[in-house]
């Protein structure tokens, strides 16, 4: 039955997001932003909330969130500051992919380090999804997985990697193909699949992707496989499972509820900013050219918002893959576009000032354009 | 909890209307463009399948399922009618938008004795009047007078643009009591049909949604009991509130069938693409127009979850009227973009029936940025809301 309020508890869990967004996240933004990286004290104090470890109790974590509820946290996170959200959630994909993918075996093996009481909020995990030829989306992925007889051969690139490079679990995103020089059509339809990198690992060259236009504060690195071979145990679960695919989507779906959180960031800004700006002796909101722009941007954010939820609904009720891959690539591309029209509005409703680094505008308007 | 499922009850108020709509109104959708005429079977059809049928079995499931919901039926039926034919979706025997104001702020004997005459199993319509020609969005400032003269109001004026105004039974009219009160002075009165001074003037010829009637009505010395003024309860502001509450309830509706007209565009556009598509077309530009479309196909569900939601507080009892603006200019601009691309993508090739649709709901779709509040006036309702203390001229 259509439902349009969060429970109770998820109420009270997006109120714990938002605190921790408004006290830790933006008065730290632009350090984190210059230090390309959170602060050692950031991510402690995420942990001990418990919201960065949503894995299963038994090994050690607070307990599987629905995705409903992590789309919440995202955009109050991303609320806080994009790059910082970004930061936290590309972590978590990493081991979030083997939990969704990955054999009890495997979930045994990886997990347990990040939900560990003293040491898991120094872990860094990684997903490695876009590619040098493509966007997030997952006809896009070309990296490719050869099956021999010791394992896989990889080949292909990666980029945008959030944890790239230091990233204590790496895991990557691949098409199962079954023979040598296969043509890029037969790579697209190959079995999509996930690896956990061994490290260090003969054939992958990493670099750290530098002189970003935003998200600075998610350290990020590019991959190029030449011939990789990883040991058939780096597999997680089977190829083409629903498991990667759930993995896969539930990125996107996050990355649609950051750039949610980077819009509602640079609206309510630009609000506050144009309630108390006088121009002409009245505050410029007053006048329809600033204030339909803002009525604008709060439509369109509650239409992007409510796309994205509808996939995260989905999402925890299983729905089928193909569905999944729909609803939250569109919720992706619609999020991203709608936040990169509010923060460059933003900017506008503000003026010069909107252009300075005095204020956040044009950082949360180089963030999401880099959300590409 | 969040959920984008719909229920039994909601399910059926979608299919049940979609297969009304598909037999009732697709049928004879063009012919009734063509002539700005509807047969009266239509109408008998619409008695039995839509009331008797589709709307009243959402009805009973919904009672069964222990939510308020009648606002999310509505909408969600809406779509479905708009996608058969928006200008018969208006022309639906029923109180239309006559009912909300008589429900929110008639009496319950009001509501009786003027609701009651649509439960007969006759045709019987509704009309709401506002609009002036000197006035529309500026609502506050109409000049059609109401002056208490014994036990009757007589009411002098000239109202335009009034859906069904020339076949409503009963019209509720706003008029002001007290020019100097402005908005405050402004009331709701129920105008019988036939009444002695009620005169309907010209049937407006229009770009779309052509088969609506769209009536002039002239007041002059229009006597009617002073039971029929609509301001029970009496508070100051109560007949200006009521004018701007109806719309609270009624933008998501006008939103619901502005998607419905999208969607079917959008869907036109696909079956186009597939089957009548001119042998010889570029792969790349067929790409490119299938990009437009999936696009143009979020964006329709966006829209559509804008006036669900909206709906959805209507039925909460939750204060939607930014919400329900939101869902309304969405929709209102969507409606513009998604029949304009079908247009665009669909003119190479043959005339077809399909084609002449498309270019219907083309010319049907821009009154959705004009009525129930104009595009800009949308716009100042949320923001006048996300900034309650800022006077926004
Ligand atoms: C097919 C059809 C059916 C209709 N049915 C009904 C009906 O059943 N009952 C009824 O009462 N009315 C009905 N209307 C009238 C409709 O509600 C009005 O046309 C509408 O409210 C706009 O009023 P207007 O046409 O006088 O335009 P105006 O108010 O003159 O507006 C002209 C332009 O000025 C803009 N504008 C006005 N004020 C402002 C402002 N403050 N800020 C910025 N821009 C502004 C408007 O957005 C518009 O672009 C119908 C109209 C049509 C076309």
């Amino acid at each position: 039955m259509l439902d349009f309020a969060p429970t109770e508890e998820q109420e009270e869990i997006r109120k714990l997001a938002q605190s921790l967004a408004l006290d830790h996240l933006r008065p730290h933004a632009r350090r984190a932003e210059a230090e390309q990286d959170s602060s050692t004290e950031l991510r402690l104090t995420l942990a001990q909330t418990g919201l960065t470890s949503p894995f299963p109790e038994e090994y050690g974590g607070s307990g599987p969130l629905e995705a409903v509820t992590y789309t919440l946290i995202a955009e109050e996170l991303a609320y806080g500051d994009p790059g910082l959200a970004l930061n936290i959630i590309g972590s978590l994909m990493g081991p979030l992919t083997v939990w969704l993918a990955g054999s009890h075996e495997q979930q045994q093996q990886y997990l347990p380090p990040f939900c560990n009481p003293t040491s898991g909020y120094l872990q860094r995990g990684s997903l490695a999804f876009a590619e040098s030829t493509g966007t997030y989306r997952l006809a896009d992925i070309r990296l490719q997985a050869r099956r021999t007889s010791e394992g896989y051969l990889l080949t292909g690139t990666k980029r945008d990697v959030v944890h790239g490079q230091r990233a204590d679990l790496r895991v990557v995103l691949a098409r199962l193909v079954e023979n040598e020089n296969e043509n890029e059509d037969k790579v697209a339809e190959g079995k999509l699949c996930a690896f956990v990198l061994p490290s260090p690992l003969e054939g992958l060259s990493i670099q750290a992707e530098a002189e970003k236009l935003g998200l600075q504060a998610a350290p990020s690195a590019r991959y190029r496989f030449t011939q990789a071979q990883v040991p058939a145990s780096a597999l997680l679960g089977e190829a083409g499972s629903s498991g990667v695919v759930r993995a896969a989507t539930l990125y996107q779906i996050l990355r649609a509820a950051l750039a949610c959180g980077t819009a509602r960031a640079a609206f309510e800004y630009c609000s506050a900013y144009a309630r108390e700006r006088i121009a002409f002796g009245r505050p410029i909101v007053s006048y329809q050219g600033i204030a339909f722009m803002i009525a604008e941007m709060a439509m369109k954010l509650d239409a992007a918002r409510l796309l994205t939820w509808r996939a995260a609904c989905s999402w925890d009720r299983g729905e089928a893959d193909e569905t999944l891959i729909r609803e939250a690539e569109s919720a992706q591309r619609q999020a991203i576009k709608m936040a990169q029209a509010a923060t460059t509005d933003a900017i506008q409703v503000m003026g010069g000032a909107g252009f300075m680094q005095d204020h956040p505008a044009e950082m949360w308007m180089r963030d999401a354009a880099a959300m590409e | 909890m969040i959920d984008f499922t719909l229920s039994k009850a909601q399910q059926a108020a979608r299919e049940y209307a979609h297969q009304v709509a598909l037999e009732e109104m697709r049928p004879i959708s063009l012919e009734c463009d063509r002539t700005e005429e509807i047969p009266e079977s239509f109408f008998w059809n619409m008695q039995r399948r839509y009331w008797g049928g589709a709307a009243a079995q959402a009805r009973a499931f919904g009672q069964d399922e222990g939510v308020r919901q009648e606002n999310l039926l509505t909408v969600i039926s809406q779509e479905e009618m708009a996608w058969g034919d928006a200008a018969l979706a208006t022309a639906i025997p029923g109180p239309g938008l006559a009912a909300p104001p008589i429900l929110s702020q008639g009496t319950p004997e009001q509501q009786a004795r003027f609701l009651g005459i649509y439960m007969d199993g006759q045709l019987h319509w509704g009309a709401l009047a506002l609009t002036e020609p000197g006035i529309g969005s500026d609502v506050a400032g109409m000049s059609t007078t109401a002056v208490l003269d014994g036990d009757e109001w007589v009411i002098n004026g000239h109202k335009h643009y009034i859906t069904n105004g020339a076949r409503a039974d009963l019209i509720v009219t706003f008029a002001t009591i007290d020019k100097r009160l402005g908005r405050e002075g402004i009331r709701p009165f129920v105008v019988p049909k036939g009444t002695p001074g009620l005169i309907v003037g010209r049937i407006e010829k229009k770009m779309g949604l052509r088969a609506s009637q769209t009536a002039e009505l002239i007041f002059d010395n229009c006597r009617i009991p002073k039971e029929n003024m609509l301001a029970g309860r009496g508070e100051k502001k109560e007949g200006f509130k009521a004018a701007m509450g109806t719309l609270d309830a009624t933008r998501p509706m006008v939103g619901a069938m502005a998607v419905g007209i999208a969607r079917a565009a959008y869907e036109a556009a696909w079956e186009w693409l597939r089957e009548e598509l001119p042998a010889g077309y570029p792969p790349q530009q067929r790409r490119a127009w299938e990009e437009e479309l999936e696009e143009l196909g979020q964006e329709i569900e966006m829209a559509r979850f804008l006036v669900w939601r909206a709906a959805w507080m209507a039925d909460r009892r939750i204060p939607n009227s930014k919400e329900a603006s939101m869902s309304k200019a969405y929709a209102g601009a969507l409606v513009m973009k998604a029949t304009a691309t079908a247009v665009r993508i669909t003119a190479p090739g043959e005339d077809s029936e399909r084609k002449q649709l498309i270019q219907k709901w083309f010319r049907d779709a821009k009154v959705f940025d004009i009525f129930e509040g104009t595009a800009q006036i949308q716009r100042l309702v949320i923001a006048r809301r996300l900034f309650p203390n800022i006077d926004i001229p």
